[in-house]
């Protein structure tokens, strides 16, 4: 199986363990490959980051890729008019105008925990609807389910099996993310699998939703390499 | 008057149909087996409740426990083989010690167990 992890924090961006440690962890769990996400940060430190992000790739022999995670309106249409400069582009869920947003924003590849420190899922049909449209991709964050417990763990399961439900019948792509800020909160793949399958996937499509769906976001970012690459949708054709 | 000391064993076809799933460990420091299962009841119970965990047929086989490589196998019956892993992966710490959870095989025998561990 080829499993990808598209939303690993390193100590670049908020998290505990170096890009090594986290390198290593992926590669043992079986991960083909990771990606390491980051707030937007200054020319300086992205350029340090993206030389870092080389050496390891280098080094542990894993595919890995540089993303961006936007936590406002604003961050996110700075970083989609900059979309060609890295890999991934991520919205921090959890505001409501920033889930519509970023499900109404095609250059968007992930929208991460729509339910984050809310008491609604934060995401509904019509956000839902939007999503598949514009080929973004919900996040089922597993971090989200490992950090809490008791009541708040039950209220993080039942909006994200809310959010499950929308996206799979309006046909809108599914994720299935550790969003680990530290090596020892990363997952075997099949855990991750085996959990979205208590929350309402099937088999089949929890199996996608961390091989297929990753690889896809991949597949574009492959697309956007190319010179003939403009935006999503608008390419030169010869 | 004859006495029933035992109850007649159930027909195959009556029985449970069991799964074992074996996984390793990964941790820095050296782990307790007792730890480990106390860690596996208590997060399983705290996840899916006592009826949960009753529908499972959860054993966790300590004559199986490696010490050394920190592998362990745990049995379940076949229909709750996703629940218990995912329940598994809900594991982050065995005292102060913080932990990963491997899945290595998931087999309806132990000697498939003994097999080549490569996953699909």
């Amino acid at each position: 199986m080829q499993a990808f992890d598209m939303h690993v924090h390193s100590a670049f961006s908020g998290g505990i363990s170096s890009l090594e440690e986290l390198a290593s962890t992926a590669k043992i769990l079986g991960y083909r490959g990771i990606c390491f996400v980051a707030y937007p940060l200054s020319k300086k430190e992205e350029e340090i980051l993206k030389a870092e992000i080389g050496r390891v790739r280098k080094e542990f022999g894993i595919e890995i890729y540089l993303g961006f995670e936007a936590r406002n309106v604003k961050e996110l249409k700075i970083l989609a008019k900059r979309r060609k400069e890295f890999d991934v582009l991520l919205a921090r869920g959890g505001d409501l105008k920033l889930n519509r947003v970023a499900c109404e924003t095609p250059e968007v590849d992930i929208l991460t925990h729509p339910e984050f420190g809310r008491n609604d899922c934060g995401f509904n049909h019509v956000l839902a609807r939007l999503a598949a449209e514009n080929n973004v991709a919900i996040e089922l964050n597993f971090r989200e389910i490992l950090v809490s417990s008791k009541a708040s763990r039950a209220k993080v399961l039942s909006h994200i099996q809310k959010n499950l439900m929308l996206a799979k019948k309006f046909n809108a792509p599914v994720i299935i993310c550790s969003g680990a800020i530290s090596h020892f909160e990363m997952r075997d793949p099949y855990c991750l699998i085996s959990m979205a399958t208590q929350l309402g996937l099937e088999l089949k499509e929890a199996k996608n939703a961390i091989t297929k769906v990753p690889q896809k976001i991949i597949e574009e970012i492959k697309k956007r390499r190319d010179e003939k690459w403009i935006m999503p949708g608008v390419e030169i054709v010869k | 008057m004859k006495i029933i000391k035992r109850l007649k064993i159930l027909p195959p076809t009556l029985r449970e149909k069991k799964r074992f799933i074996k996984f390793q460990v990964l941790s820095e420091e050296k782990i307790n087996y007792e730890d480990l299962e106390q860690a596996i009841w208590n997060t399983l119970l705290d996840f899916y409740g006592e009826e949960g965990v009753a529908k499972t047929g959860l054993w966790v086989m300590k004559n199986l426990w490696d010490s050394e490589k920190k592998i362990c196998v745990i049995r379940c019956n076949n229909l709750s083989v996703q629940k218990v892993i995912a329940g598994l992966g809900l594991i982050s710490r065995l005292g102060d010690t913080r932990i990963i959870i491997k899945i290595l095989k998931v087999s309806g025998t132990l000697k498939g167990l003994k097999t080549n561990c490569s996953r699909k």
